[in-house]
Order: structure tokens, then C-alpha cells, then sequence
């Protein structure tokens, strides 16, 4: 079988603020089912990375090729606090179309969130905002699905909620692009680790039969060597 | 058209929502409105001034001053975890966050306008019987054009740290003229003259909504920029 065409093909994409270069160059891509692990240093670029390839930071250099619609998740919920888990939904969903209006009850029982729907988003914990956020993000049942730090304060419950429906994602051939520094949370689900560090991609390896010690090492090395 | 126009309505629906659950904006603006119209009766010596002399100019201090309250949160509300990068990852043309945006503040600033009128009437003891048509006709048209701008600017000024401060400072210089036009137009109905002594001031209040509306809506995908 021939490989899957790419949905995502970055090719030398630099992003400037100022005179800074905080992405020097960075190509890769992306296929269907393929989760790709982005790793760096804090500062490393990791999130403009994501915002770039999302459209909410315009790339100052370089091509981006999406083929499909993307959703993203930051560490930061694009929610309001002042309407409900359902509202919310109800409400981006109609910005995406009619049809994903209609998906928010479907989405709060994927991410266990039917008995909450009628609260109001501030009265969340951490790890609930979280799987909202999620949630929002697949209204639109998107090809790829950009993931930065999804497992930040989490308690195990909603890990193992979060990791467990990445996983589904990944198994029905969405493309999952995810910055984390939690790589043990997500060996279950990622394929694939990229290393970004200098403003560039300067490693991108499949995950192999390789444990979390020897990636780590890998990591290390390659950060050191950049 | 329709794209915008759906989203539009979604957006201000949102915001209207948002406002009717926690009353923020609306009761400072409407505290303000009362505040300054018994504030400016009480200031003129009435021996010397007539009420009527200064109810024109102390309704337009009154609705510039309690409709900057609720501009200054119009995007407050996408701030607050970055909601407005939410919107932004949805397909909904850029233009109809500033239709949804300004319908919003429309329905806002109409709303404590249309509590904020009898109020005047009843502290200034202004006849204004035919005249009712009239006024509300000068209030519609100079709203407009002040709200526009002041959801331009407000957009413009939310990722600053002093957002609530620079709102002002850069949306009062823009609205000398309309303001002006508007309290004369005010004066003559509130002394039973015929609007054509007027019709000046009525043309460039009609200008001022035109001109504004176009270039607010030109301009405002620059204002989403980073």
C-alpha cells in the first residue's frame, strides 16, 4: 500500500518578532494517523510552531500546505468562563457550520462531560476546561489537530481521558501534532518525536520500539549537538 | 454576505448572552449615566442657567462617557483565555467578528441610551413632546458612528496593557465632531426649531456613520493581527 499522502507539509518556515528569529527554518510533515511529538527547551519555539500552522500567527518565511481543517489546543482554553460547557460549543460550532453546532452533545459524552454541559465553564477544574478545550477543537472533526501542552495539570483521571481519546484519534487517521515535555504520558500514542531547538526541527525520528529513557537520551543529544 | 451575517448574529448573541448572565458593563453604565446627569443638574448655578441650556450637552456627556464603559469590555471578553483565538480557528470571515462585535455594542450602548433618556427627561424637566421622533432619529444616527469606531478601537487597544485608559484617549478626539453635530441637533429640538436649521450638522452625523462604518470594517482584520 502506498503511503499515505501528507496533510501537513511545512517546508523552511521562519517566523520573526522584530529582528528575533524565534522559527529559523523549520520543514516536516505530517500523514494521516501520524502523531508527531514535538520536544524542545522552553523557549524553543514550540508554541509559535503551532500558531503559525494554525493561521493565528502569520509566518514571516517559508510555505505551510494543509489538506484539511485544523483544529488546535493550547494551554490556554479559548473559552467563556461565563457560559456553559454546551453554550460553549453550541456557540464555536456555529462558527464552523451548522452541522458542528449539532456535534457539542455528542463531544461533552466523548469527554465525559454530559453531567457538567449545564455548568458554567468557570466553575471547572483544570483537567475539565481541558477536556472542553478538547472538545471544541474536534467540533469541526478536524484532519489534523495541533496539541500544545494538552496534559498540563491534569489529574490522572482526566489523563487518562485525554490520552485515551488522542489515541482514538490517531487510530482513525487523524494527524496529531502534539508540544509536550509529558513524553511518558503520551508513548501510548504518539508515533513519531521532532526536536526542536535553535529555531529549527533538528531531529524527527519514528518512536520505534524505543522507551522513554532512550528517546530521552536521544533528546538530550540531540539538544546538546544543536 | 450570508457567511458574515450568520456569524455575526452567533457573535453578538454570544456577547448579548454573556452580558445578560453578569450585568458588569450594564449597571456601571447605567450608575455612570444616572451619576453624571444628576452631577451636571446639580453643578449649574439655576438662577443663572437654565436647565435646558445645559441638557443637551449633559446627554451626550452622559452617553459618550456610560457607552465607553461597555467598549471597553467588548473584547475584554475574547481576552479572557484567549477566546478570540478560538474564534479566529473557525472558517467565519474576519468581518463578521466586527458586524457581531458592533451589533453587540449597538444593542448595549441602545439599551442604556433608552434608560438613560426618560431618566434626562425627567432631572432636566425638558418638553420635548413632537420632538421625541427627532431626538431618538439624532441619537440613532450618532450612535452608530461613535460605536463603530469605539469597537475598532477597542479591539485595537485590548492586547495593550492599559486598554481601559487608551480607549478613551484615542476614541474622544475622533468624536469631537459627531458629538458637537449632535448636541446641536439635540438643542434644536429640545427648543422646537425646525431640523432644517440643522441639516448641516444631520449631514455630517450621516457622514461620520458612513465614513466610519466603511473604514471599521476595512480596517478591523488588521486590529486581529499580532
Amino acid at each position: 500500500m502506498p503511503p499515505a499522502e501528507p496533510v501537513l507539509v511545512a517546508r523552511d518556515v521562519v517566523r520573526r518578532f522584530g529582528y528575533r528569529p524565534v522559527l529559523a527554518g523549520v520543514s516536516f510533515t505530517l500523514a494521516p494517523g501520524e502523531a508527531l511529538m514535538l520536544v524542545g527547551p522552553n523557549g524553543a519555539g514550540k508554541t509559535t510552531l503551532l500558531r503559525v500552522l494554525a493561521g493565528l500567527l502569520r509566518a514571516s518565511g517559508g510555505t505551510i500546505e494543509l489538506r484539511g481543517n485544523v483544529g488546535m489546543v493550547a494551554h490556554y482554553s479559548m473559552l467563556y468562563d461565563a457560559l456553559t460547557a454546551r453554550e460553549n460549543l453550541r456557540f464555536f460550532g456555529r462558527l464552523h457550520d451548522g452541522r458542528s453546532a449539532g456535534r457539542a452533545d455528542a463531544l461533552l459524552e466523548v469527554m465525559g462531560l454530559t453531567a457538567v454541559g449545564d455548568q458554567r465553564v468557570g466553575s471547572f477544574s483544570r483537567g475539565m476546561t481541558q477536556r472542553l478545550a478538547i472538545a471544541r477543537a474536534l467540533l469541526s472533526d478536524p484532519d489534523i489537530l495541533l496539541l500544545d501542552e494538552p496534559l498540563t495539570g491534569l489529574d490522572d483521571a482526566s489523563l487518562a481521558k485525554v490520552v485515551d481519546v488522542l489515541g482514538g484519534l490517531r487510530a482513525r487517521g487523524r494527524a496529531l501534532l502534539i508540544a509536550s515535555h509529558q513524553l511518558a504520558e503520551l508513548m501510548g500514542v504518539i508515533t513519531s518525536v521532532g526536536v526542536l531547538a535553535r529555531g529549527r526541527l533538528q531531529a524527527v525520528e519514528p518512536v520505534g520500539g524505543r522507551g522513554v529513557d532512550a528517546i530521552t537520551a536521544r533528546y538530550r543529544e540531540v539538544v546538546r549537538g544543536a | 454576505m450570508r457567511e458574515i451575517l450568520r456569524g455575526a448574529l452567533a457573535i453578538a448573541a454570544k456577547d448579548l448572552a454573556i452580558e445578560w448572565r453578569t450585568k458588569t458593563a450594564f449597571v456601571s453604565s447605567m450608575t455612570f449615566a444616572v451619576l453624571v446627569l444628576a452631577v451636571l443638574f446639580f453643578a449649574r448655578d439655576p438662577t443663572v442657567v437654565g436647565a435646558v441650556d445645559v441638557a443637551p450637552g449633559s446627554l451626550w456627556v452622559t452617553f459618550t462617557f456610560a457607552a465607553m464603559i461597555g467598549l471597553n469590555r467588548a473584547f475584554l471578553l475574547e481576552r479572557e483565555n484567549r477566546a478570540m483565538d478560538g474564534i479566529l480557528l473557525t472558517p467565519v470571515p474576519r468581518a463578521a467578528v466586527f458586524v457581531g462585535k458592533l451589533l453587540a455594542n449597538l444593542v448595549f450602548v441602545g439599551t442604556v441610551e433608552a434608560v438613560s433618556l426618560p431618566l434626562f427627561i425627567l432631572f432636566y424637566d425638558v418638553s420635548i413632546g413632537r420632538g421625541l421622533p427627532a431626538l431618538v432619529l439624532v441619537i440613532a444616527i450618532a450612535t452608530v458612528g461613535f460605536v463603530a469606531l469605539g469597537t475598532l478601537l477597542s479591539a485595537m487597544v485590548v492586547r495593550t496593557r492599559f486598554a481601559e485608559l487608551m480607549l478613551p484617549l484615542l476614541l474622544l478626539p475622533f468624536l469631537v465632531p459627531p458629538i458637537i453635530g449632535a448636541v446641536q441637533v439635540t438643542a434644536s429640538i429640545l427648543a422646537h426649531r425646525p431640523l432644517s436649521e440643522v441639516a448641516g450638522w444631520l449631514k455630517l452625523l450621516t457622514a461620520f456613520d458612513i465614513v466610519f462604518l466603511t473604514v471599521c470594517t476595512l480596517l478591523f482584520e488588521r486590529t486581529l493581527e499580532e
